[in-house]
């Protein structure tokens, strides 16, 4: 699986950058709106038929209730708090490196908006630590299942309601769909505010 | 500007799309769930590659992502893990909190 994921992603690399720097042979938008947008929604409507069919996952899913909120907060708090001690190791500016942390791995958000606020080496920053983080997630799902049954939820941040969420549920199975979803999408929902709420913090 | 920024990168729209899909799923699911199970096995691999291989491509024609690696990859390689650990240690205390499983 984590082969074909890997080789799916080289050679969408590769297709991207040729196709980006060498006269489009197509417009990029067929891939990157078209197909990307087409196979989010086909695997989000299957996904969703195989929890419903699934009589385990709902059951623990009504067992959870309410209690499925706390999933997004913590890793909302322990992400800040890794942009934290990270920007003190590396002896930048705190409030800056909990901002680019604070996009929870939604790089198209974090980058420009840290630039925004931050100049542009927090620019370049939010983008690429926002999007190592969905790389990693991607590529480390069957290593972060074994460290906790949602540890992927927590890496991925923002993305598990999108990107990462598909290799999330084949390796965490069918009942953790909800729990992913749901966490990402909160975490999207909250990522614009966090970044700025950090920003207005003194520097 | 801070602000028209913020609104065009975050689309509810698109959110509340993939919400609609999803839970239309989890009802034809829930609707056919004694049926005989067709396999989705194959479905559910061609299209995670498919979005896999376009997510690879949005990072490959994204010129300014690529130009920013060199010049932050350290520090983004650093806070990237350091915030996954400790979202993933965070995440592993509150659920043993609140007994989720």
């Amino acid at each position: 699986m984590i082969k074909y994921i890997l080789v799916a992603l080289a050679l969408g690399i590769i297709a991207g950058y040729v196709n980006n720097n060498y006269g489009p042979a197509f417009p990029n938008g067929w891939v990157s709106d078209y197909l990307f947008n087409f196979s989010l929604i086909l695997l989000l409507f299957v996904m969703g038929f195989v929890f419903g069919a699934d009589k385990q996952a709902v059951a623990n899913f009504r067992k959870t209730g309410w209690k499925i909120f706390i999933v997004p907060l913590s890793i909302a708090v322990g992400s800040i708090l890794g942009g934290l001690v990270g920007g003190y190791i590396l002896g930048i500016n705190l409030v800056g490196s909990m901002a680019v942390s604070a996009g929870f791995g939604w790089y198209t958000l974090a980058g420009p908006l840290a630039g925004q606020l931050f100049g542009a080496e927090f620019g370049a920053l939010g983008f690429a630590a926002n999007f190592l983080r969905e790389l990693f997630t991607i590529l480390a799902v069957p290593l972060l299942v074994k460290a906790g049954k949602y540890a992927p939820v927590a890496s991925g941040g923002a993305t598990a309601m999108d990107t990462t969420l598909p290799v999330i549920v084949r390796y965490c199975g069918a009942d953790s769909l909800i729990i992913a979803f749901l966490s990402g999408f909160v975490l999207s929902l909250i990522a614009p505010f966090t970044i700025t709420a950090i920003a207005a913090l003194p520097r | 500007m801070l602000v028209k920024l913020v609104l065009t990168m975050f689309n509810p729209m698109i959110m509340i799309d993939l919400m609609v899909v999803l839970v239309a799923g989890m009802a034809l699911g829930f609707v056919f769930r004694n049926r005989k199970r067709v396999n989705l096995e194959k479905v559910t691999l061609s299209t995670i590659l498919a979005l896999i291989f376009s997510l690879g491509f949005n990072i490959g024609s994204d010129n300014e992502l690529l130009a920013s690696m060199p010049r932050v990859g350290v520090n983004a390689l650093l806070i990237s893990l350091l915030t996954i650990v400790f979202s993933v240690v965070f995440l592993e205390i509150a659920r043993k909190a609140a007994r989720i499983k």
